[in-house]
């Protein structure tokens, strides 16, 4: 094929046809993407009942590996560009910008207009979701919020109290870092940033141009460094540890406090049982902070010819009881406030973390650097200044450059 | 060689030594059958302990059971096997070729089957999807197949030009003499002769077609998602099914060490000593 | 006359008839992709951005040349080729002689040993991790028992452990194949020879120098070559393992480039650090390539 031809189609593919109307009599089929952590869990019961109460619209559902996120956005992209995309899917804010630049996606205003479950989801959600150029192109679907776990007992042994600002959190990290134990779970692997951001974003960082290399900025993400490589209340893991890492060792008791969210509670208590807690993260002296919006939504392509079905079917899925019935597969919070409202699925204290840390709550720039912020400039210069490789002033300015360079 | 050795020297020298290899062949692979018969919560116990408290069958019942792993082993077996049978049948006639045959172009030719396998198969993957999208062949076992080729036919050429090139002319020339076209030489007397030097490609190919995970992954869809795939799907977001994973993993090595096991023979038969070198 | 030309003709095409399916599969799946390859190196070609993609000629190969994270994982590169391939070989060799010999288990060890072949890289690189884990890995547990470790080691995390680390995976995996290979080239030298060196007083050693190698000579070199080729290519355990880090303890060329097209979306210069690479291998091959070349005028 020539390259002409590759990028007349990808053109092709990703210039936005005229709004498609579904006729009503004839069948339409979405195809729609996803990813659950549960490969037991199938969306086919909503699918069934989307269907009944849509005659004429059939949904494809496609699974697709999550692969740390690479696998299913290097799918979807390649789908995009050789026009055989899906007509909606799973998508995270952390790739927005990408897709919008892309033209790949569909503003969903005019059909939100008319849709009767558009107040259910709460303002700060649909804010959150909104890309940079002001357009709404992301329909909410579940989301986390990042909070402190804790271990009651060896807190409890240790005489201190769950940690709310920066310097209690240093105080309690030493007091239950012994006996192989480590005072934080740090990851320091691809998606760590979140651990980062609190303390560091929290700290008074910004992604505006100089914002990584204010003073306060730089004392933020020295002291942080220190936490592991002065007072080492890190694991001795933490530069590569991912999640996984993070999480069993947890479960195995091997550190005192790490910083995830509801979707690993139930195996957490069914580890440690009433020795695990939660809290919002701490914040800094002067009442700032920063916690982790775990975000997911649905959005609709703009190369897609049945747009209208597809909306259907994500508006479906952000509805109430259907929602909330999704949420039960993947572990998350639901979007609506009538579902969250009486959320059963996870231990209250849990729940009561995530509510409280949304003040404090925040999202990544909509930028299209930001994916390769997350996947390879954050861990490389994290891990080299945790090693001291390099100064930590000098991971800030990597970052700086990165995104203002 | 030649079996000069009493059996305590045997034992010394041969015995003891192969069994320090297969232990650690196997140790990892141990490791993960422990792994996949405990129960979940064992898993991630400090210390850790060796043999399951309890030993569970779960997760395979689960992973046969509850997902789609049976249709998985079924497509990797098809995807692998017409790799085999595509490498196969378009490189032995090339290498014999390569082998055999003098002419124009010939060392270029050689040159570029060699220089092909340089090329990271990682960025022709975006093009190849395009490419199989245009075809139609997302989604089928035929496209998966193709994609597989990437590796499989420059590596198989290369491996049987040089089986090929351990056999010794005169063999064609007696063939050729009695009357035999070229085609009957190869398949008749070649072929049969070189089937240590065959299997041991195929082996390959099949091992790395089963193993291969990007294109499969790439591109496949729901209709002939292949098990690297389906283990993939194991690890999600925020957890890691442990469990069904290294059931899986146990699972997935055992139709290619099946295969092995029925395919050795003809690597011990295949050659005739002697009969061959001179 | 007719016919004796036509035959004539015929005898030259058949080479290439030979020839043709080969040609034809590759061309369409590997050429073709390879040209767009090629094409994506001389642009700034940044997926997300599909209108906008200037030609930058060799732009992007200079930038490699300045590139320090280049350097590193040329370097990185070179250790992970070596070492991967040399001990898979030392230990593959060795196996493929040991499982020559006749014992009474041989069929089981024979299949035994391809076992770390048969699993997908994905599965390697993640049981790998798990047994190097820091408090829930058998290998710190293994260590500590036997008092060779006082504290756990963060095998993963250290920069001067890291690759190591690593790289014996992936000597685990690759070393059966090496095994198969030359047992299957020692299964066609003909007892007779070792007949005749023994009659000649040859001692083991003697017999394996000049006997069993130069026999295998045609086998080891194809096998080797493919093998640099294959583990100078793969990413897949390092990127599960390690994703490259910690820093870039474990980044080598492939990952550089993998991750520069797939997580910056910037093909081109993704393209033009993957030509760079075949560049490199090519030269190291060089002097095959000129033997093959040599034998081909045979």
């Amino acid at each position: 094929m020539k390259r002409r031809q590759f990028l007349s189609l990808a053109g092709a593919a990703l210039a936005a046809p005229a709004v498609t109307r579904v006729n009503a009599q004839s069948p339409a089929t979405v195809r729609w993407w996803y990813h659950f952590d549960n490969p037991q869990a199938t969306p086919g019961d909503l699918i069934a009942k989307f269907e009944k109460e849509n005659p004429g619209i059939k949904v494809q559902a496609e699974s697709i590996p999550w692969g740390g996120g690479n696998d299913y956005y290097t799918r979807l992209y390649a789908a995009l560009i050789a026009g055989n995309g899906p007509d909606c899917a799973m998508v995270k804010l952390g790739n927005q910008a990408r897709l919008v630049q892309m033209k790949a996606l569909e503003p969903l205003e005019p059909m939100l207009a008319n849709w009767a479950g558009k107040s259910d989801i709460a303002d700060n959600l649909w804010a959150m979701n909104k890309a940079s150029d002001g357009r709404q192109y992301y329909l909410p679907l579940q989301y986390v919020v990042l909070y402190l776990y804790y271990r009651v007992d060896l807190f409890a042994a240790a005489g201190v109290q769950p940690p709310k600002t920066f310097d209690e959190f240093l105080k309690a990290a030493q007091a239950v870092n012994k006996d192989g134990v480590a005072g934080f779970g740090m990851r320091g692997g691809g998606g760590g940033h979140d651990h980062w951001g609190t303390f560091v974003l929290g700290g008074g960082a910004t992604f505006d141009k100089g914002g990584m290399v204010s003073p306060k900025a730089l004392a933020a993400n020295r002291w942080f460094v220190e936490l592991g490589t002065k007072h080492k209340v890190f694991p001795a893991s933490a530069p590569t540890d991912g999640f996984r890492q993070i999480i069993d060792n947890y479960k195995a008791g091997r550190a005192a406090m790490t910083i995830h969210h509801i979707g690993s509670a139930n195996e957490m208590v069914q580890a440690l049982g009433d020795k695990v807690s939660a809290v919002p993260v701490p914040r800094a002296a002067d009442g700032k902070g920063w916690t982790s919006f775990g975000d997911e939504s649905n959005a609709v392509f703009a190369a897609s010819k049945v747009k209208d079905a597809a909306f259907k079917w994500i508006s479906f899925l952000s509805t109430g009881a259907n929602n909330v019935a999704f949420n039960t597969f993947t572990g998350q919070l639901p979007v609506t406030t009538s579902g969250a409202a009486n959320w059963t699925l996870h231990p209250k204290r849990f729940v009561d973390a995530s509510m409280q840390s949304l003040p404090v709550m925040g999202v990544l720039p909509d930028h299209p650097k930001t994916a390769d912020f997350t996947r390879t400039v954050w861990p490389q210069n994290m891990q080299r200044a945790l090693l001291g490789q390099i100064e930590p002033d000098a991971m800030m300015k990597a970052i700086e450059a990165h995104f203002h360079g | 060689m030649i079996e000069r050795r009493s059996p305590l020297n045997r034992f010394l020298t041969v015995e003891i030594p192969i069994l320090l290899v297969i232990l650690f062949a196997l140790g990892p692979y141990v490791w993960m059958i422990l792994t996949s018969i405990k129960p979940d919560a064992e898993l991630t116990r400090a210390p850790i302990t060796y043999l399951p408290g309890t030993s569970t069958l779960d997760h395979y019942r689960t992973l046969l059971g509850r997902t789609s792993f049976g249709g998985n082993l079924v497509n990797s077996l098809i995807v692998a096997l017409g790799t085999v049978a595509l490498g196969l049948s378009v490189s032995v006639p090339a290498a014999y070729a390569f082998s055999r045959f003098r002419f124009a172009g010939r060392n270029y030719l050689l040159i570029q089957f060699l220089t092909i396998n340089m090329i990271p198969v990682v960025l022709l993957i975006i093009p190849l999807f395009v490419l199989m999208r245009k075809l139609m062949l997302l989604d089928t076992h035929a496209g998966i197949v193709l994609g597989h080729a990437t590796f499989a036919i420059p590596f198989s050429v290369w491996m049987m030009t040089s089986y090929f090139n351990a056999l010794p002319r005169e063999l064609d020339e007696a063939a050729t003499m009695d009357g035999a076209t070229r085609m009957q030489t190869l398949l008749k007397v070649i072929l049969p002769l070189a089937m240590p030097g065959i299997v041991t490609t195929g082996i390959y190919i099949f091992v790395s077609s089963w193993n291969e995970y990007l294109f499969a992954m790439m591109l496949s869809g729901q209709n002939v998602r292949t098990v690297t795939v389906a283990l993939q799907l194991f690890i999600g977001e925020f957890s890691v099914q442990w469990g069904l994973l290294t059931a899986g993993g146990t699972l997935v090595a055992i139709p290619v060490t099946i295969l092995f096991l029925i395919v050795q023979k003809r690597l011990v038969g295949g050659l005739t000593a002697g009969a061959v070198k001179s | 006359m007719a016919s004796a030309a036509g035959s004539r003709i015929r005898e030259a095409l058949r080479p290439y008839l030979f020839l043709a399916p080969a040609i034809v599969v590759t061309a369409a799946v590997i050429i073709v992709p390879a040209l767009q390859t090629l094409w994506m190196s001389l642009h700034d070609y940044v997926l997300f951005r599909p209108d906008d993609v200037p030609f930058v000629g060799l732009g992007n190969f200079i930038r490699a040349f300045s590139d320090e994270i280049f350097w590193v994982s040329l370097v990185n590169s070179v250790i992970w080729i070596v070492a991967c391939v040399g001990l898979q070989f030392l230990l593959g060799l060795g196996t493929a002689m040991l499982l020559n010999q006749s014992f009474w288990w041989r069929g089981v060890a024979r299949m035994l040993v391809v076992i770390p072949w048969a699993l997908p890289s994905v599965i390697i690189g993640l049981m790998w991790t798990w047994m190097y884990d820091l408090n829930l890995g058998v290998l710190n547990d293994m260590l500590l028992r036997s008092g060779l470790i006082t504290t756990p080691v963060a095998w993963l995390a250290r920069a001067d452990t890291a690759l190591p680390a690593v790289v014996l995976a992936l000597i685990w995996q690759g070393f059966p194949f090496f095994a198969v290979m030359i047992l299957a080239g020692l299964q066609s030298i003909p007892d007779e020879h070792y007949e005749a060196a023994e009659i000649d007083g040859a001692t083991r050693w003697q017999q394996f120098r000049f006997v069993t190698l130069p026999a295998l000579a045609g086998v080891i070199a194809t096998a080797l070559l493919l093998r640099i080729i294959w583990v100078a290519n793969s990413l897949d355990v390092i990127l599960v393992m390690t994703g490259g880090g910690p820093g870039f303890a474990t980044h080598t060329l492939p990952l550089y480039a993998f991750l520069k097209a797939y997580s910056a979306m910037e093909f081109g210069y993704g393209a033009a650090l993957a030509l760079l690479l075949s560049a490199l291998l090519l030269v190291v091959v060089a002097g095959y390539v000129r033997r093959t070349a040599r034998e081909g005028l045979q």
